[in-house]
């Protein structure tokens, strides 16, 4: 069985933000909603880095320990997902999650956030698979056509991956292998101090 | 089935007997037979009338410090509840798509929810004192206890069914919203009405006498 | 061993090296070179080691510049493991205690019975919101509970969709009525403050444990201090409870995930403290001392359980002539048989 993963190369990642703006786009989020974000370590500082960050589908998910309804289910991919229908919005999930990646449409006074959202791999969701609720709720369900997350499929550096566990891994080993040949070379990380 | 009827056939009934019983009330206590005034009118009655329905807006100056605690929870419960009746975006949309045809502005979320607090706040205070009050306690009819728990009932589930997800709770809503419309006309509710003539009444009968009360 | 394994164990290592505090390692390159280890410096800034946050993303929203958040597994473990086990174990030890409490000394009464004569412990507006306050705390116990341990409890009795819909209606009841604790707790904070200072005795009180310690009845005022102590347990920890409930409660205001961790935790304890303490302070005043529960319901104490609970206060009103007649309270609750005859007619 497949174990879903997201990778995303901090040396590749230009922040373009294609892989949000694809996200938005293709499962109709609303606004204030992003599953996924990219962030920028130092900005316009030397060793400036960016990586998109959605949920990373934990293998133990904190999300699903804390959540008081338990929404939470992890498919035979290793993908997390959520049952909108049971989530009650008290916001515990995002507390929770290292990553951030749970959202919600609104942040209102007295705790008014309505049902949270997040990345769902282009996985739908408990649903019928392709149903008009489940898009509705979910976004599309590409997984079940065949296609890997749209964010990751239309990265233009190639620097998000995702896909099956082994397969992110071993296209990443090879890249540190390429590059790290590149980085005792004094390129890459090298810097000239005197 | 309890979804079809809550939605339908009760929800219209309700509002039947609600709009046929308050207006049927209103007929018959405007047009009850009273006895002619033969007193020479000592002052305009009108006036008198007018007077009195906003002079009793606020309480004899004698009163309010008895009567503090009612007051200001008296004030509460009923803006409170006005403003989530009328104001609350749900009830806008309701009203806008079930009745009227037309919205207006809603209040923003948290405002409709403060309004809530103090309409529960004033609430719980004002049957807490009906019970707690020897005097109050007393002179209070099982319908007064019935209204005071039926309308926190309409107002708890509201409460509940916040989230606006689960039919079951907007349900349960909807249905003590109905219980309370075809009680309404038949009970203490009715002041929400009466309250205009009642005062107009005693307001014209001292205006035609010179009382100045 | 070739280059190409020397370059593999290397670019596995990184990550490893990322984990290791201190400062990045320098190899040994010609002079007024230097090369920092691959990635090391990015992870220690993604980890936010220093709890500094430096991203930024394009993305507008709480926290949206960190990447992880390492407290968030903490505590949502705090809360599903120790929260959850300690928290009903302290609810049940609570009962167990009442119970046993209710087994050994059973009801306590008054020796030589009531008088039937009465005086007044409470004003309408204490009493006011005494209950204001019951009505409120109750209320947001029930609903907090089922939010806390409704998924090791009511899941397996209910089923998902069934609690699902128990736990949308307890949150949203819960946050409305939240600012109302405060509100409330004010009311009470004004109403009693003036009976709950420290007074002289106070002590031998709390040191013979208000008389099961020692012989006989301890000598006290209007309140004893176990009363006082628990008047501010509930105006202290009960602010602390509804301040950060009101953090918990206003998202709006942007404040980040840790400060909501913190309040959770905050609130939780304090909420659960105050549930464990307020089953024996309904147990003492409902069933297990009598005559008291008179006291709140009607604003009246009989004479006789004064001066067996408060002695000084009793004496005190009988030497200020507050004692009424047996014959004048029922008049003052309506009673009196004349008004009874009245009420008959008007009906």
């Amino acid at each position: 069985m497949a174990r879903m993963k997201f990778y995303c190369d901090a040396e590749r990642c230009i922040e373009c933000n294609a892989c949000v703006t694809a996200c938005k786009n293709e499962h109709e989020i609303p606004w204030g909603v992003n599953r996924r974000r990219v962030v920028t370590i130092k900005d316009g500082e030397q060793g400036e880095r960016s990586l998109s960050v959605a949920c990373m589908h934990c293998s133990d998910a904190p999300c699903a320990t804390v959540c008081p309804v338990d929404c939470f289910y992890t498919t035979g991919d290793g993908i997390v997902l959520h049952d909108k229908d049971i989530c009650i919005g008290c916001g515990y999930c995002f507390y929770a999650c290292p990553f951030g990646a749970p959202q919600f449409p609104e942040e209102a006074a007295f705790a008014s956030r309505g049902k949270m959202d997040k990345c769902t791999f282009c996985a739908g969701g408990p649903e019928e698979d392709h149903s008009s609720d489940e898009y509705k709720k979910y976004g599309r369900n590409r997984l079940s056509e065949g296609k890997l997350p749209l964010c990751a499929e239309m990265c233009a550096t190639k620097a998000l991956l995702s896909g099956d566990a082994d397969v992110v891994s071993d296209i990443y080993r090879k890249r540190v292998i390429n590059r790290g040949s590149s980085a005792f070379n004094w390129g890459g990380n090298a810097k000239i101090t005197g | 089935m309890i979804e079809n009827l809550i939605d339908g056939p009760l929800w219209y009934f309700s509002l039947a007997v609600f709009c046929i019983g308050v207006l049927w009330q209103l007929v018959t206590i405007i047009f009850a037979s009273r006895k002619q005034d033969l007193s020479l009118a000592r002052s305009s009655s009108t006036s008198g009338a007018l007077k009195t329905v906003f002079s009793r807006f606020v309480p004899h100056k004698e009163m309010t410090s008895k009567i503090g605690i009612q007051l200001v929870a008296g004030y509460l419960f009923h803006l409170g509840l006005f403003a989530l009746l009328f104001f609350a975006a749900p009830h806008v949309i309701f009203l806008e798509q079930n009745l009227l045809g037309f919205g207006w502005a809603p209040l923003p979320h948290w405002a409709f929810i403060i309004a809530a607090q103090a309409a529960f706040l004033g609430l719980i205070i004002l049957w807490l004192r009906r019970m707690l009050h020897p005097v109050s306690r007393l002179i209070s009819t099982l319908d007064d206890h019935i209204v005071a728990i039926l309308t926190f009932v309409v107002m708890l589930t509201g409460c509940f069914a916040l989230l606006e997800s689960s039919t079951g709770l907007r349900l349960l809503h909807r249905f003590s919203v109905e219980l309370w419309l075809i009680y309404f006309p038949f009970s203490a509710l009715m002041h929400t009405f009466t309250f205009i003539p009642s005062r107009a009444f005693t307001g014209a009968w001292f205006g035609r006498r010179g009382i100045d009360a | 061993m070739n280059i190409q394994t020397l370059l593999l164990l290397v670019g596995l290592l990184l990550p490893q090296l990322s984990l290791a505090d201190g400062p990045p390692k320098q190899n040994n390159f010609p002079d007024g070179v230097s090369s920092q280890s691959l990635g090391a410096d990015l992870w220690r800034e993604v980890r936010q080691r220093d709890l500094q946050s430096s991203g930024v993303s394009q993305v507008k929203g709480v926290d949206s510049g960190i990447l992880i958040n390492a407290h968030g597994d903490q505590w949502a473990r705090f809360r599903t493991s120790k929260l959850t086990t300690y928290g009903s174990i302290a609810l049940a030890a609570m009962f167990g205690l009442v119970f046993l409490f209710y087994v050994i000394r059973g009801k306590i009464g008054i020796e030589g019975g009531f008088s039937g004569n009465m005086v007044q412990r409470f004003t309408d507006y204490q009493r006011i919101a005494h209950w204001t306050l019951a009505i409120v705390f109750l209320f947001l116990a029930i609903t907090g509970l089922i939010l806390l341990l409704g998924r090791p409890l009511l899941i397996p009795l209910f089923g998902k969709g069934v609690f699902s819909i128990l736990a949308s209606a307890s949150k949203e009841g819960h946050n409305l009525f939240g600012p109302l604790f405060l509100v409330s707790l004010l009311m009470m904070l004004f109403s009693y403050v003036s009976r709950n200072i420290y007074e002289k005795g106070d002590l031998t009180w709390l040191l013979r444990l208000g008389g099961s310690i020692g012989d006989g009845h301890v000598s006290t005022g209007y309140f004893n201090m176990g009363e006082k102590i628990w008047y501010w347990i509930v105006i202290l920890i009960g602010l602390v409870v509804a301040l950060s409930g009101l953090i918990l409660v206003s998202p709006n205001f942007g404040q980040g995930r840790v400060i909501m961790e913190l309040s959770h935790i905050t609130h939780t304890i304090g909420a659960l403290a105050l549930i464990v303490f307020s089953v024996a302070h309904i147990y003492l005043g409902w069933i297990g001392s009598e005559g008291a529960m008179e006291g709140m319901k009607t604003g009246y104490v009989d004479a006789s359980w004064a001066d067996a609970h408060h002695d000084r206060w009793g004496k005190e009103c009988r030497d200020q002539g507050l004692v009424i007649s047996a014959e004048e309270y029922a008049r003052l609750q309506g009673k009196n048989p004349a008004v009874e005859v009245a009420t008959e007619q008007g009906k």
